[in-house]
């Protein structure tokens, strides 16, 4: 059997679906932010078999840029996630409660 | 490649390096002019941009750079915004307990994410200048570390945009996939010379899933949650910065996009853009009605503005889109408004109670004036610009009605909102000059660049609505640029 791009779509929508439903399902901040990576990486997946089955590397490139922007989100959501929980002793989302209509 | 197209971004980014070193050097008491020097510097920038031409579109990057009228509108748009809200952020310094220079850094670098997004010209940049906006949003927004509110905020916003960003990616991964390219303008190409493209579901599922990424940005239903929440709970100045220029960025993008890359595909859309903005409007203005917190009001009435924003994309006409380049004028003049009076108040008041804002119009009559002045016009009353901005979108609904009876609904709808956003707006104006309990009667002293700013937006908005029509003929200049 020859491997297509229809399996690595089907691999990368399946990754973006645990992902998105990990962000939906789970209770810990750190768990969903893991969730929330998993889902971009769906996208390179998908990106990085367009490209090669396309011929055009433009995806490939967009691939290192979508790499360098999720590093920088991840320091400063880790950073942010820290300090909230230096503040509240607790990672989860049922303590963000302090705002309500 | 001419590099020489970004100047302007290359001198914002400069401007926020500049920022960062010199608070090494500078003694703690003379930072709080760092501030006012990084406005200074953004309004040099700004005088600089009118010595550019933007007549002929250029590119810069391959094609995904794209310096062109609509480019340069909304690049001036940002930089008067940030001009503002730097001067905010001096005044609302002594709040944030440190690290007030990295703050205006921040802001700067965010203003350059914005103006790379009014010159994105393909995917990459779309996503690239987005995310710097966001990613430095996280920071902006949980700033006041002191309080939990900020920082509560901080990770909604962080969970939520990441999110939306993720949405965004495999938006583009999908596009690229059924496209075959990166770029706005060979999309369009390739839309145009193949009619089969524009009805493949791969690049259908892929395009509504980058209308979510943006639909995050601009605050519009479903993808608004997060807004009342980050509006409350982020400092005063990001608030505003979140409210004019994050939104305006989102609004320059699915410009760029609907109506620049993938028009062929937007005109079948008419019905879900029609629906988002109806819902949109609706949710916005009746959530604005039992609130108490004029920040959280402000995120409401914000939401409901994407929705009048929204009228233009579903009218998809030369009409709609000049329309939307005026509102957005007329919005950033009188929400910068208000949030520089609510700078004042907050520090003073240390709570965003609408009864903060008792006695305020004898307390400070130009304070009392500027947001009196906001609220006449985000509820769209003549003669002030949120009247004429909104003229407008309607006038732009009731032309595309012409073909498409839904749309006397949508504008019904609209002027339900309207009616509405009055009520909202005059609790305000109540709160201002006619509150019975007014515990401190003290006159409040604002700051000279403060009340410049505050002339400077009160000009605006009498400017805008009195003579539309300069603003109007600037707008449709740079909508040329856009396949409508």
């Amino acid at each position: 059997m020859s491997v297509g791009l229809e399996h690595y779509l089907i691999v990368s929508a399946a990754l973006f679906s645990l992902g998105l439903l990990g962000v939906i399902m789970r209770r810990n901040l750190l768990v969903i932010y893991m969730s929330l990576e998993l889902m971009l990486n769906a996208a390179n997946l998908a990106l990085v078999a367009f490209s090669r089955f396309n011929n055009n590397l433009d995806g490939q490139l967009m691939v290192f840029f979508i790499i360098t922007v999720a590093a920088a989100e991840v320091a400063v959501g880790l950073a942010l996630i820290v300090a909230l929980y230096r503040k509240r002793q607790s990672a989860h989302v049922e303590d963000l409660v302090s705002m309500k209509l | 490649m001419n590099t020489s197209l970004i100047v302007l971004e290359i001198a914002v980014v400069l401007l926020g390096l500049g920022v960062l070193l010199a608070d090494l050097w500078l003694p703690a008491e003379r930072r709080r002019a760092l501030g006012l020097a990084a406005a200074f510097g953004v309004m040099m920038v700004l005088c600089y941009s009118f010595r550019l031409d933007a007549s002929v579109p250029q590119f810069a990057f391959g094609q995904s750079y794209v310096f062109d009228a609509l480019a340069l509108f909304f690049k001036r748009f940002f930089l008067f915004a940030a001009v503002l809200v730097l001067v905010m952020s001096v005044e609302f310094s002594d709040s944030f307990h440190g690290g007030a220079s990295e703050f205006y850094a921040l802001v700067l670098f965010a203003l350059a994410g914005m103006m790379f997004a009014a010159s994105a010209g393909g995917f990459v940049l779309l996503f690239v200048s987005l995310e710097l906006i966001t990613v430095t949003f996280y920071v902006l927004v949980s700033f006041q570390r002191h309080r939990a509110q900020s920082l509560e905020a901080g990770v909604k916003y962080l969970i939520l945009g990441a999110l939306s960003s993720g949405f965004l990616v495999y938006g583009i991964a999908l596009v690229f996939g059924a496209g075959g390219t990166m770029d706005f303008a060979q999309l369009q190409q390739k839309l145009a010379a193949n009619h089969e493209l524009a009805h493949k579901p791969i690049l259908l599922a892929g395009l509504l899933l980058v209308l979510v990424g943006l639909g995050f940005k601009i605050a519009a239903f479903p993808f608004q949650i997060w807004a009342p929440d980050v509006y409350q709970g982020a400092p005063a100045p990001t608030t505003a910065f979140l409210a004019v220029g994050s939104k305006a960025a989102g609004i320059v993008l699915l410009l760029r996009l609907l109506q620049g890359a993938v028009p062929d595909v937007a005109q079948h859309w008419e019905k879900l853009l029609m629906v988002m903005s109806g819902v949109t409007i609706l949710y916005g203005s009746l959530c604005a009605i039992p609130q108490r917190g004029l920040k959280r009001l402000l995120g409401y009435s914000s939401i409901a503005s994407a929705g009048y924003l929204l009228l233009g994309f579903a009218a998809m006409s030369r009409a709609g889109s000049v329309a939307i380049l005026y509102y957005l004028g007329g919005y950033l003049f009188t929400v910068l408004a208000a949030f520089a009076v609510l700078c004042v108040v907050l520090r003073q008041a240390d709570s965003d109670d609408i009864s903060a804002l008792a006695g305020l119009g004898q307390r400070s009559p130009l304070l009392a004036a500027a947001l009196t002045m906001a609220m006449v016009s985000l509820a769209g009353i003549p003669p002030l610009a949120g009247f004429f901005g909104k003229f407008l979108l309607l006038k732009a609904v009731v032309e595309a009605g012409a073909d498409n009876p839904a749309f006397y609904w949508l504008l019904a709808v609209a002027l339900v909102g309207v009616v509405i956003s009055l009520y909202y707006c005059f609790g305000v104006i109540r709160a201002i000059y006619w509150s019975k309990n007014t515990a401190d009667t003290s006159a409040i002293e604002i700051s000279m660049p403060l009340r410049a700013s505050l002339y400077a937006c009160i000009a605006g908005m009498l400017y805008l609505g009195l003579f539309p029509r300069a603003a109007v003929d600037a707008a449709a200049l740079a909508v040329n640029v856009l396949k409508l």
